[in-house]
């Protein structure tokens, strides 16, 4: 039982990060701007909480700091691929690694220095103490935001308006226009929401995870938080439960290391898992049900009128 | 007879006898002066040798008060960034203390090169920055750096951790394994599950030497006790490392040791030793992490790569060293040179919140009957350091995890051994992965 419980918290202690950074990715590919910069915003919102934590000893002012950096590097994504209608693939894959460099550049003269207050485990008084299930309780208080900001984004998403534009956006531009709505300002809008959680993401790193700054610490968590938007069906609901399934995987390669099960064949499993949810996603029927973005990394051109 | 007959006759007898004076005089005065001439041309060659002598002397000597004027040159070529709190972090404060100490050496460093570059680093380092002496510090850049010597003969390049030597590259090699053990000896006595743990990058003889050697230490204070390990198979990954150390724990390991190039090992220690109510104990692996563990970082190891490159540096300053004769050059540098150190920071061998622990617990142990463990870690530390090495944890008899016996009862493991180890001894449960 124990033994249950103690895998359970570390599973979601080790989703946390992937789980907000395809929450926020979620909302920008419904919206129709696909993202590829995940892992360099992580990357500096992770050195960037990581440092203000550090000198104004306040992790609130440090979480903030993290999710504008991450606002920032994604205002830039918004402004190629939506203002100037350039290629989302290679603006993304440039932001990456432009938020790489950037992070290795403030972190430059942190490594090596431990930060007294990090961000610890709280325990919610009843809830933790059910069996098994209390795992889900024993949590830092960004594993707990995740919990809310799922249902938070799910709701809207699926259940508001706002949620209604912001699919029909995703799907076709053009008649969100006909009838109205700013297709620029909802794109604008959901870029910016990737790049705060993105960017809070990397906090969680830094500041929760492992309290530390040392270059390139995201290693690659960005780009499994990318293969987790589509393995969701962009669904944050579903993203709950894929990034378990996800950092369960994690976990479990060093439980099942006694059993000669290969590690490295392990942490392949995410992606094959993607590479199953793609394919079944291109069959018709699945995709009129769950109502994948069909504008996704198309940039829209307002026709104007001539007279 | 006519007066014009006689006058002829006079006139010819004048010219004979002129001819003959003439001759006679002619004669004896050519001769002197080539007697003479022979004589000071041989004392000017003579002099001239001399000369031509004195004026290459003077020109050597000039040319060696050139050379101790011009700095050597020395480029250093890194795998990794010089701020990766490990590895390449060591190497690079090894040269900054280089040109603290040696006002006659200029550096240079090329960081996070990658293995497929490494040939064209060094062609920079040698014909832009001219460049006398290249260290190349991972062992991915064996190759190029051999290569490079054969390209560039007159040049001496040192690599580090490799085998492959020639006339002028040689190899260098700081060794960890004796503190490992040192640590094994701690862990056992501080371990109460008899449950230790150990993260690890990659299973190359390296990282298996060491957890070896971290295990016979362990085994000599408590033969109970278990070592179990768990493979990153990546150098550098803190939330991996993180989720390892998690899984010992869980495991219900109570010490860790680690070789990974992050901190995070000895942080989740702290934590759980700290915030958890769960103590479990760490030892720092190559830089100073007691700061990253007040509480539960014990001891560790430290690496002293200066110690080497002033060696090496000096020698060839001195010309002890050239680009001839480096081809038996390898340096396997460990406790007695000072290439490492015992401890969780420079000058703290062991953690003094610990001492007063290894202290009071004894064992009887059958070498040095009944000892503390504090005893037993500093006398070791002792016997490896001095010029001897009177004792060396690879010493037989050693069975590997299968039973099969691997080294003979009072026989050491040879370099070459230990250099391609890949068992685990008898008290590990893991395997090394093929």
């Amino acid at each position: 039982m124990d033994y249950i419980t103690e895998f359970i918290a570390m599973m979601v202690s080790a989703s946390t990060p992937i789980l907000l950074a395809a929450l926020g990715e979620i909302y920008a590919e419904r919206s129709g701007i696909l993202n590829l910069g995940v892992e360099g915003m992580m990357a500096a919102g992770a050195a960037i909480a990581f440092y203000t934590t550090l000198f104004t000893r306040n992790i609130v002012i440090g979480l903030l700091s993290a999710c504008i950096a991450g606002m920032l590097l994604s205002l830039i994504h918004g402004f190629i691929s939506i203002t100037i209608k350039s290629n989302q693939i290679v603006s993304g894959l440039a932001l990456s690694m432009i938020g790489l460099g950037i992070s290795s550049l403030i972190g430059r003269n942190l490594v090596g220095t431990p930060l007294r207050n990090s961000l610890g485990i709280v325990e919610i008084a009843i809830l933790s103490d059910i069996p098994i299930l209390g795992a889900f309780f024993r949590q830092n208080t960004l594993t707990y935001l995740s919990y809310i900001l799922t249902a938070i984004l799910w709701y809207i998403l699926f259940k508001t308006k706002i949620g209604i534009a912001i699919r029909m956006v995703g799907d076709n531009p053009k008649s969100a226009d006909s009838i109205g709505i700013n297709v620029y300002a909802v794109r604008y809008g959901c870029t910016l929401i990737g790049g705060v959680l993105a960017g809070l993401a990397g906090a969680y790193l830094s500041v929760a995870y492992t309290p530390t700054w040392i270059e390139g610490m995201t290693a690659g968590q960005g780009w499994i938080a990318l293969a987790l938007t589509v393995f969701s069906a962009w669904n944050p609901f579903y993203a709950l439960i894929g990034s378990y399934l996800f950092g369960g995987i994690r976990i479990l390669q060093f439980r099942l290391q006694p059993l000669k099960l290969s590690p490295p064949l392990l942490s392949t499993l995410p992606y094959l898992f993607t590479i199953v949810a793609l394919a079944l996603l291109n069959i018709e029927r699945i995709r009129r049900r769950i109502g994948a973005p069909q504008y996704l990394g198309k940039p829209y051109h307002r026709e104007e009128a001539w007279m | 007879m006519k007066l014009h007959v006689k006058m002829l006759a006079l006139a010819l007898a004048c010219l004979i006898v002129g001819g003959v004076v003439g001759y006679v005089i002619g004669s004896t005065i050519g001769v002197v002066p080539m007697v003479e001439y022979e004589r000071i041309k041989s004392a000017y060659d003579d002099l001239s040798a001399k000369y031509n002598r004195l004026i290459s002397d003077y020109n050597n000597v000039i040319a060696e008060l050139n050379a101790l004027k011009k700095p050597l040159k020395v480029g250093f070529i890194y795998v990794g960034p010089v701020l990766d709190y490990g590895w390449t972090r060591a190497h690079d404060d090894a040269r900054k203390y280089l040109e603290q100490i040696f006002p006659w050496i200029k550096t240079i460093a090329v960081e996070s090169v990658l293995e497929a570059d490494c040939p064209r680093v060094i062609d920079r380092l040698i014909l832009d920055e001219k460049c006398d002496v290249v260290f190349t510090t991972s062992f991915g850049f064996m190759d190029a750096t051999y290569e490079a010597g054969v390209k560039y003969p007159d040049k001496i390049f040192f690599h580090c951790s490799g085998y492959r030597r020639r006339a002028n590259v040689g190899t260098y090699f700081a060794e960890f394994y004796q503190l490992y053990y040192l640590n094994g000896l701690i862990a056992g006595a501080l371990t109460k599950t008899n449950k230790i743990g150990y993260v690890a990058a990659h299973p190359i003889p390296e990282v298996v030497r060491h957890i070896n050697a971290f295990a016979l230490g362990v085994k000599e204070v408590n033969p109970e006790a278990k070592v179990d390990v768990r493979w990153l198979f990546e150098w550098y990954n803190p939330s991996k490392a993180r989720e390892a150390a998690e899984a010992l724990i869980s495991w219900g390991a109570d010490v860790l040791a680690f070789t990974e190039d992050s901190p995070t090992v000895v942080e989740v220690c702290e934590e759980y030793t700290t915030k958890r109510g769960k103590p479990v104990y760490s030892f720092a692996h190559y830089s100073p992490m007691l700061k990253f563990g007040p509480n539960s970082c014990v001891s560790g190891q430290l690496v002293h790569w200066e110690v080497i490159y002033a060696d090496i540096l000096s020698k060839i300053r001195a010309g002890y060293y050239t680009n001839k004769n480096l081809e038996n050059v390898d340096y396997w540098w460990m406790l007695r040179e000072g290439a490492v150190e015992l401890g969780c920071d420079y000058g703290v061998p062991i953690n003094p919140k610990f001492i007063p622990m290894l202290k009071e617990k004894y064992i009887d142990h059958p070498e040095f009957g009944r000892i503390s463990i504090y005893d037993l870690v500093m006398k070791r530390l002792e016997q490896m350091s001095e010029d001897t090495v009177v004792f060396d944890p690879f010493t037989g008899p050693i069975y590997d995890n299968k039973g099969r016996l691997r080294v003979e009862p009072g026989r050491r493991m040879t370099h070459d051994e230990l250099w391609t180890i890949d068992w685990f001894v008898d008290n590990i449960i893991a395997e090394v992965p093929r």
